[in-house]
């Protein structure tokens, strides 16, 4: 196991800083942003020119034939860059349709995708309803050509930027994989009234290309909200160090100090745990597992840092002009995208007894 | 001991409870449980129909419209008029200024200002913080210069919470810049917001919201007799209220009540073909929340923190330390509970997510003050290190 990044990896990363580095939000002075943010489309066809798109994708579908562990690095600078972008959105749709549609279906809509020319997100959550991989109250009714999707989905980021959704609908008693084109959006909520989709292959493979893609999406998440941490915690150190009160910097009192480093212990076990998934995932897709590890550490890591450096820059880390409550309310959110601590630990506590120590060394 | 309420204090309670709940209206109740920015026309409306009925400052000096209850009438009190959803009476009239100028005052301001304080016809708003003196107060450098009958001021405050609906603001100036220590030389001075040379500027905060704002002063002329109490001696004033601010931090009734709402919200959550509160792990986090505020409303009733003749009691840094905390902890979890929901802020006008799922992420975020505004947790815990266990640092 090796977590140095070779030239090539160093270069990405160092490119998406510095695109990041141009498209990052103002934090002070005129209209700043808080809350869920409007997608920025500038910073979107910057970040499609530069592939990064595709990154995780084979060149047979029109990506760059990298991988996950590119994916991540290049999440964690749009993280680090506070962009507001479906970036982890879409890479969820592209994983979707690309294990569970066909051939064609892969080939009529993921090259758009990953090259920028369509924007397509998932629609999971349903009002009313706790994160679930399944779907309950939208239903899909039909076959192949002449399928229909009746009901609602909300929160759905980004649907009002979408081109497309890839939509979880319940058949029978089954979960399929559907794809609509010029949804009925507003604000968040999509609602469907017998509204005409595409199946994306079979009923069969769904719940695979869903886990897959979920875990995907939690790989780009987790890798942003490292990017988050990894700028909140500077910035704390630094306000320590400048801010006087008592005639000494705040860095003279040994209770701030010392929860810094706690910060930083945190902040090093969420990197170390994302570096892993990220590499897990490249390996196995399917590892639920370490994707539910990384998301309950960095959900208990992004908590504790963005909570502390609030904290620790006191009144004025309350203010919209502030870049520190900006990461900390991206962290906020990242938690309870793509499933909480909460459902990744129950997720975990339920495969208890298939193992006896968690293992994260593997034989090649 | 006693575990059971007397007859005479349950009495007390069905009284309380029934006056909150039928004098008070609904709809504006409904409004204040349902969080968000506050209303000031609700909370004057609220704080007028408490004040006509006696119960708007019950803990002032009896001349000036308070009761004399006992601590637990007063946390009685306080749990049923949060448990109602009532604005409670504006903190920095009932809670901070009113008692100063009952404490200190001359007779004259009391008479001038106490009656319109109870009954909210006057806003008050706080200036004490300034860009360099937060949680050392004691650098603050707004100056107060006697010119003739009238003090002219210059400075500026910040962090001043709802000025943009106040009427006045007591603010802690330098009167004598030449005292040999910081904390000597500040005085307690009320001013008129309309005063020439007063001007408001808004400060946005994290939840997209504004209640605070910065105070500038610009050679703005106050009367001599607008300084309460003794000239030089607002620190003992300030000490004073702080002490009282404390006390009204730990507010037991409404943790107590946005916990039973995340356990409504739990059980109205779908989850599989079941819903979240048959959640081991999030029925577990609110059992242990439960406890945690039982323990914290125990210790307000064995301990209430009283401010004894213009010295804070100490024990009053325990309810405002965990009083913040609980506080936090319960806005998280119901945040957590909204899970997905969260994510949407502004709600469309057709959308189906449930008003309190999009408030809960703009709700926890802006509750992140609690642990900072009327004295940090952290110098809480100096406080209950130093003046209680003698551990000076
Ligand atoms: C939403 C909000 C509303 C407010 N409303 C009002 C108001 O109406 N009127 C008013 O006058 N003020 C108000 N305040 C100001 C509030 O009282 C100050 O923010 C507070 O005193 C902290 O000061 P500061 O922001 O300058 O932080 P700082 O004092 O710079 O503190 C930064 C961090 O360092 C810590 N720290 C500082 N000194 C020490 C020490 N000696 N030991 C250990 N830790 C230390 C603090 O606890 C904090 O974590 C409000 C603040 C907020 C956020």
């Amino acid at each position: 196991m090796d977590f140095t990044f070779d030239d090539e990896q160093k270069a990405l990363r160092d490119a998406v800083r510095d695109l990041a580095g141009r498209h990052t939000p103002a934090s002070s002075g005129g209209d700043v942003p808080v809350g869920p943010g409007k997608h920025d489309a500038a910073a979107w066809s910057a970040i499609a020119d530069m592939g990064l798109l595709g990154l995780a994708f084979g060149e047979d579908v029109g990506g760059a034939g990298a991988s996950a562990v590119e994916l991540s690095l290049a999440a964690t600078e749009l993280g680090r860059g506070r962009l507001v972008t479906a970036y982890a959105d879409a890479m969820v749709a592209a994983e979707l349709i690309n294990r569970a549609g066909t051939a064609e279906q892969k080939a009529a809509f993921l090259p758009d995708l990953l090259d920028g020319s369509s924007l397509i997100v998932p629609a999971l959550a349903e009002p009313g309803r706790a994160w679930s991989l399944a779907a309950y109250d939208v239903t899909a009714e039909g076959e192949g050509d002449s399928v229909v999707l009746t009901g609602t989905k909300e929160p759905v980021p980004y649907a009002d930027v979408a081109t497309h959704l890839v939509v979880t609908a319940r058949a029978g008693d089954r979960t399929g994989v559907y794809l609509v084109a010029d949804p009925q959006v507003s604000g968040a909520r999509v609602h469907f009234d017998a509204t005409p989709a595409i199946q994306l292959g079979s009923l069969d493979d769904a719940p695979a290309a869903i886990e897959a893609a979920v875990n995907l999406g939690i790989l780009a998440v987790v890798s942003e909200a490292l990017g988050a941490m990894d700028a909140a915690l500077p910035m704390t150190v630094e306000y320590l160090k400048t801010r006087k009160q008592f005639g000494v910097p705040l860095a003279a009192f040994q209770t701030l100090t010392q929860r810094a480093a706690d910060m930083y212990v945190s902040l090093e076990l969420a990197r170390s745990t994302v570096l892993f998934t990220a590499m897990a995932l490249a390996d196995d897709p399917l590892d639920s597992a370490a994707a539910s590890r990384a998301k309950v550490q960095v959900g208990q890591s992004g908590r504790h840092i963005g909570q502390e450096a609030i904290q620790l820059h006191g009144g004025i880390g309350m203010t919209a002009e502030y870049a520190v409550g900006h990461y900390t309310a991206r962290l906020t959110a990242i938690e309870h995208t793509f499933g909480d601590t909460r459902w990744h630990l129950a997720r975990l506590s339920a495969s208890l007894r298939d193992y006896e120590q968690v293992e994260v060394l593997r034989p090649a | 001991m006693h575990l059971h309420l007397t007859a005479e204090d349950a009495a007390f309670q069905q009284q309380m409870r029934e006056f909150f709940t039928t004098q008070v209206p609904q709809d504006l109740r409904q409004r204040w449980a349902a969080g968000g920015e506050p209303s000031a026309d609700d909370m004057r409306q609220a704080q007028r129909i408490l004040n006509e009925a006696g119960l708007a400052v019950p803990h002032w000096p009896v001349e000036w419209g308070g009761k004399e209850w006992s601590q637990l009438q007063r946390h009685i009190y306080l749990q049923e008029m949060q448990d109602a959803s009532v604005p409670p009476p504006l903190a920095f009239n009932a809670n901070m200024v009113g008692p100063v100028i009952a404490a200190f005052g001359s007779q004259e301001l009391k008479e001038r200002f106490l009656p319109p304080t109870a009954n909210l016809d006057i806003w008050w708003c706080q200036g004490f913080s300034e860009p360099n003196a937060g949680s050392d107060l004691a650098s603050l450098r707004t100056s107060a210069v006697l010119e003739g009958d009238e003090w002219v001021v210059n400075g500026q405050k910040t962090w001043t919470t709802l000025g943009q609906h106040a009427d006045w603001i007591f603010a802690l100036v330098r009167t004598e810049p030449d005292a040999p220590k910081k904390q000597m030389g500040i005085s307690f001075l009320l001013i008129d917001m309309k005063s020439p040379g007063v001007t408001v500027r808004p400060i946005q905060l994290i939840d997209g919201g504004h209640e605070v704002n910065e105070v500038f002063f610009e050679n703005v002329r106050v009367p001599a007799d607008q300084l309460v109490g003794e000239r030089g001696q607002g620190w003992t004033y300030a000490k004073f209220l702080l002490g009282n601010e404390r006390v009204g931090v730990a507010p037991v009734g409404s943790i107590k009540r946005r916990l039973a709402d995340a356990k409504s919200y739990a059980a109205a959550t779908r989850d599989g073909n079941g819903s979240l509160l048959d959640q081991p792990l999030v029925a577990a986090r609110i059992a242990e929340l439960e406890s945690q505020v039982a323990a914290l409303e125990l210790t307000v009733l064995r301990v209430a923190g009283n401010s004894k003749e213009g010295k804070p009691d100490p024990v009053s840094s325990i309810l405002k330390l965990r009083g913040s905390q609980l506080q936090q902890d319960v806005l998280e979890l119901i945040a957590d509970i909204a899970g997905p929901a969260s994510l949407e802020w502004k709600r469309g006008d057709d959308s189906e997510t449930e008003a309190w799922a999009a408030l809960a992420t703009p709700t926890y975020l802006n509750f992140r003050k609690a642990s900072i505004y009327g004295g940090s947790n952290e110098v809480q815990r100096s406080v209950i290190a130093s003046a209680i266990l003698g551990l000076k640092g």
